[in-house]
């Protein structure tokens, strides 16, 4: 009974966790690369919940529809911020969760696929074309960061032999027991090593998948020129609202997964115990993003034929993570 | 009751149907609903058969009156063959519900009794072929159905591209035929057999016949480098014999595939790489083909040849790791490769009937006049997207299922094979399928986009309407065969797991675990959508106004992307694939800043058709002008040929 008990409690507690984490670590996230940029320029920067107070601002407002549209636009948001809802249920970005099911790698990104569809629709569907050189865009990254995003998540699945990636994501209690083990891959520092480069690999991709810098400039005022913000220039109010949480949420998500590499990294060499694993994933996450905020101040943003050059880079990182996976051995039967 | 006089009876019936389908079309006036209703009830009577008996394989010979010369035609079904029979029953029954009302916007360009004598010898011919169990009555049913095709293509051939489309397809089948008897007849050779049964390929002799065999299959399914057929032949062809083309025609071939080569044991690595290669191929170049279409049907033509590649390419797989002594992967790629033939038949014939839908409606396949017809044809709009999802294999759509076996089959063989040369190769062909699948999305958010949002690109289709009812039952019957089999794709996978374990010689016992919580994730996406729409659009305040134009004054259709320019970012990456050439002129006084004319022309070269075939036509071409001297009209002459043809077999027959 008492074991009962203490299993309920700890599912709330986790429960209660993973959602505050999902309501408050993405505007936290905008917030922080913000204030790292405005501090590198030597202003104050917002304070520290303005996403939340321009999301409560977006919500009061009432929306402007254009007249050319179907109802494809505003449902399109809807079921956008669903997917990404979805896919923060199913994927490991943190390492604390509720009770999920199997989140297959194939699974995971083609739902990011899906989440990617439906805003391409919806920008398709003002007429404007805003909407649809951002939405041509859009398309073109999706297919130069697909490769590189799977590729980087297979390396793991090889690596631990499984594509599910609660498995994946599952850390060794101690060094070489565990996934490691079971497929005798290599010793603890080579382990780290993989981690290491598909994490890279994977917040490079997140520039890309994010539209963010040095792939796309989030801060500037000709929206012609830009990725995500000329796909949602139609959406006002509480649309907008949506599709700005559904944006920071994934953000969250991609760099969430990153972190999770990298203390998997740490896990491999040295022992963890669960409560440093939760605090380690969500300093993580705020160090990527002010990690992202230095960046977007030092780099420029790439002209845009310049991109898949970009793009070979994190390519090649999960190349090379995939083919050691591959190359380590596989599972002994 | 016995089963095998079921079957004899069901045979006897789909003849007599048929037969009484020719007596009825034969007349000048056809009413095209009467052979409409004719198809579906000829279909669910088929689907009827192929659940009937429980799953007993039947096998059936025709006794003395029906037999070809001395040779009687033998059927055989068994479970693979049911599950075709119950695929091309089901694209016939939409077929027919939605002929009568896509035919009657066809008036004067096709004459009904010659279309619908050539339909059903084609539905009458595809499931022979699928029943048949000896390479006669294969063959006999095959040309049957090639011919019957290629006079459907012809249907409105008053066009010359209509003409030139027939004139290609009949060249590519009777190419596919010839290797196709080459094979049978090599391998008739060496076994002594007609019966499939008895033919066995592990026989190292047996590498040439099937290589032959292998080839005419691959031209019939327009799998890369022999696709040119299917782009031509597609958008010629009526919206509903695309369908029953795209949905099940090629197809065939792949059941041929299993039935033959795989079936016989076909275990020669040069081959299995062949198909290999082929699929990877194909499944890439046919996508990006499709991205830089312009016509909406020669769109979906490509996209038929990369889910082909697809296709081939889990054969393949399960084919090498059957060698490799892996019998479950083996079984997860063909599970794969016979799910994914159900699904891109439903997939393939539900778009090209919404395809048909469009054009019926607002009288152009082209993208650059259409647009805008979310808001007149919802219904037909909401069935295309549904389509387009799946095949785009996105969760929880059936494409998904599919493609999700495939990767796993993939990723189970770079974990378990043993020579890094073949993982390498399987790490390589997943890469690959991603990038596919990142392209598929493209192709189809851009057939989504230009076709059904945005503002109308012509005075036609802004003045379209919904399609008739009919026409649209059948749409939302496919629509919901593509949602219900994703969904349900755990249930069905064990199903066609028992198929598919027959057709891979060392059977599994072991279940395929279909790992993913379909339905559970389906539920609670659309829960989650619902909750937000209620909480947060729907008492939202809502103001109509137009799209934001930069204060130049109202857009106009032009203003939008076009179809070539929601690809050129893509297609310029791929330049050196695509030949891949935009001109862009901009003429006036001040050219820079009052352009008054501005022309682009997109130029799009196919390297494989004008460098590789159209040279090899010509030396043929040339070659028969040469032969066409021995007609010279002249009976003189035809008696020395006789006479002489027969002096030299007779001194053959005496020599040899």
């Amino acid at each position: 009974m008492n074991d009962i008990s203490t299993h309920v409690l700890r599912s709330c507690s986790h429960w209660i966790l993973f959602v505050s984490s999902i309501v408050i670590l993405p505007p936290v996230c905008l917030t922080l690369i913000r204030k790292t940029k405005a501090r590198l320029q030597s202003r104050v920067g917002p304070p520290l919940l303005q996403p939340f107070y321009d999301l409560i601002k977006l919500y009061r407002k009432s929306e402007t529809v254009s007249s050319t549209m179907s109802g494809v636009f505003r449902l399109a948001s809807v079921a956008g911020l669903a997917t990404i809802i979805l896919l923060a249920w199913l994927t490991p970005w943190l390492s604390y969760k509720p009770w999920s099911p199997s989140a297959d790698l194939f699974l995971i990104i083609y739902l990011f696929a899906l989440a990617r569809v439906f805003s391409l629709l919806g920008a398709l569907d003002s007429g404007s074309a805003f909407g649809a050189f951002g939405a041509s865009r859009e398309v073109t990254l999706g297919l130069l960061v697909e490769p590189a995003l799977m590729l980087g998540l297979v390396a793991l699945g090889l690596f631990c032999g499984s594509s599910d990636l609660r498995m994946i994501f599952s850390y060794p209690h101690a060094i070489g027991v565990g996934a490691a083990a079971v497929t005798g891959a290599a010793s603890g520092a080579g382990a780290a090593g993989i981690w290491l480069l598909v994490g890279i690999a994977i917040l490079l991709a997140s520039l890309i998948e994010l539209s963010r810098m040095p792939v796309d400039d989030p801060t500037t005022h000709l929206e012609l020129t830009m990725v995500h913000e000329a796909m949602v220039l139609e959406a006002s109010g509480r649309n907008l609202a949506l599709i700005e949480f559904a944006h920071a949420l994934r953000m969250s998500i991609f760099f969430g997964l990153s972190a999770q590499c990298f203390v998997h990294a740490l896990a491999s060499v040295c022992h963890i115990n669960t409560l440093t694993q939760g605090i380690l994933s969500v300093v993580g996450i705020c160090g990527i993003a002010i990690f992202v905020g230095v960046l977007e101040s030092l780099a420029v943003k790439l002209q845009w034929r310049k991109v898949p050059e970009f793009v070979a880079y994190v390519v090649s990182m999960s190349l090379l993570a995939a083919f050691v996976a591959a190359g380590s051995g596989g599972i002994k039967l | 009751m016995n089963s095998q006089v079921v079957f004899l009876e069901s045979l006897f019936l789909l003849v007599s149907a048929a037969v009484a389908a020719f007596a009825l079309s034969h007349k000048s006036q056809v009413s095209d609903k009467a052979m409409s209703y004719l198809l579906c009830a000829i279909a669910s009577f088929a689907i009827a058969v192929s659940f009937l008996g429980g799953g007993q394989i039947v096998s059936y010979e025709t006794s003395a009156p029906l037999m070809l010369g001395v040779f009687p035609l033998t059927f055989l079904l068994d479970g693979l063959s049911r599950f075709f029979v119950a695929i091309l029953s089901a694209i016939l029954f939409a077929i027919g519900l939605f002929s009568p009302g896509y035919l009657s916007h066809l008036k004067g360009k096709i004459s009904g009794g010659q279309y619908w004598i050539a339909f059903f010898l084609l539905a009458l011919s595809m499931f022979g072929v699928v029943l048949s169990a000896d390479a006669i009555t294969f063959i006999v049913m095959w040309e049957i159905m090639s011919l019957s095709s290629a006079a459907l293509v012809a249907s409105d051939h008053t066009h010359q591209s209509v003409q030139k489309a027939a004139l290609i397809y009949l060249g590519a089948t009777r190419t596919a035929s010839g290797l196709l008897c080459g094979g049978f007849l090599w391998m008739h050779s060496l076994t002594g057999s007609w019966n499939f049964a008895s033919w066995n390929f592990a026989q190292p002799h047996a590498i040439f016949p099937a290589l032959l065999i292998l080839l005419g299959f691959c031209i019939k399914a327009g799998v890369w480098p022999f696709h040119i057929w299917l782009p031509y032949t597609y958008p010629a062809a009526p919206a509903t014999v695309s369908a029953a083309m795209s949905g099940f025609l090629v197809k065939l071939p792949i059941y041929g595939l299993i039935r033959i080569l795989i079936q016989g044991g076909l275990s020669s690595p040069e081959i299995i790489n062949l198909m290999f290669v082929l699929g990877a191929i194909s499944s890439f170049w046919g996508v990006l083909f499709a991205l830089v279409q312009n016509d909406l049907k020669r769109l979906l033509a490509y996209s038929s040849i990369e889910n082909i590649g697809l296709i081939l390419l889990s054969l393949a797989i399960s084919l090498k790791a059957r060698a490799a002594n892996l019998p479950l992967i083996a079984d997860v790629a063909m599970v794969a490769a016979i799910f994914h033939c159900l699904n891109h038949g439903a997939i393939k014939s539900l778009l090209f009937l919404s395809a048909g839908a469009v054009d019926a409606m607002a009288h152009s396949r082209d993208l650059h006049r259409l647009g805008g017809l979310a808001k007149r044809m919802p219904w037909t709009m909401a069935c295309f997207f549904i389509g387009a999802f799946s095949i785009c294999s996105i969760p929880p759509m059936n494409g998904f299922a599919s493609k999700w076996l495939l990767y796993q089959s993939l990723f189970k063989s770079t974990l378990l094979f043993g020579s890094y040369l073949d993982r390498g190769l399987f790490l390589t062909a997943i890469c690959l399928l991603s990038a596919v699948g990142a392209l598929a999305i493209a192709v189809f958010v851009k057939a989504m986009g230009v076709v059904f949002l945005g503002m109308s690109r012509s005075h036609a289709a802004e003045h379209a309407v919904e399609a008739s009812p009919g026409m649209l039952c059948a749409q939302v019957l496919l629509a919901a065969c593509c949602a219900g089999l994703g969904v349900f794709a755990p249930n069905l996978v064990s199903q066609i797991t028992k198929i598919a374990s027959s057709s891979t010689r060392p059977i599994t016992t072991a279940p395929i675990d279909f790992a993913l919580p379909i339905p559970l994730l389906a539920g609670t996406l659309f829960a989650t959508g619902l909750v937000i729409y209620v909480v947060f659009l729907q008492s939202s305040k809502v103001r109509t106004f137009k799209t934001w134009d930069c204060g130049f004054g109202p857009l106009t259709p032009k203003t939008q992307a076009s179809s070539d320019s929601f690809a050129q970012p893509l297609a310029r990456i791929f330049r050196p694939f695509l030949k891949y050439e935009t001109n862009a002129t901009i003429s006036g006084r001040d050219r820079r800043h009052f352009p008054e004319q501005i022309n682009v022309e997109v130029k799009i070269v196919s390297i494989l058709e004008s460098r590789v075939y159209l040279p090899c036509l010509a030396v043929i071409s040339y070659l028969a002008r040469g032969l066409a001297k021995l007609q010279a009209g002249s009976i003189h002459l035809y008696l020395v040929y006789v006479c002489s043809t027969l002096i030299i077999l007779l001194a053959l027959g005496t020599i040899l």
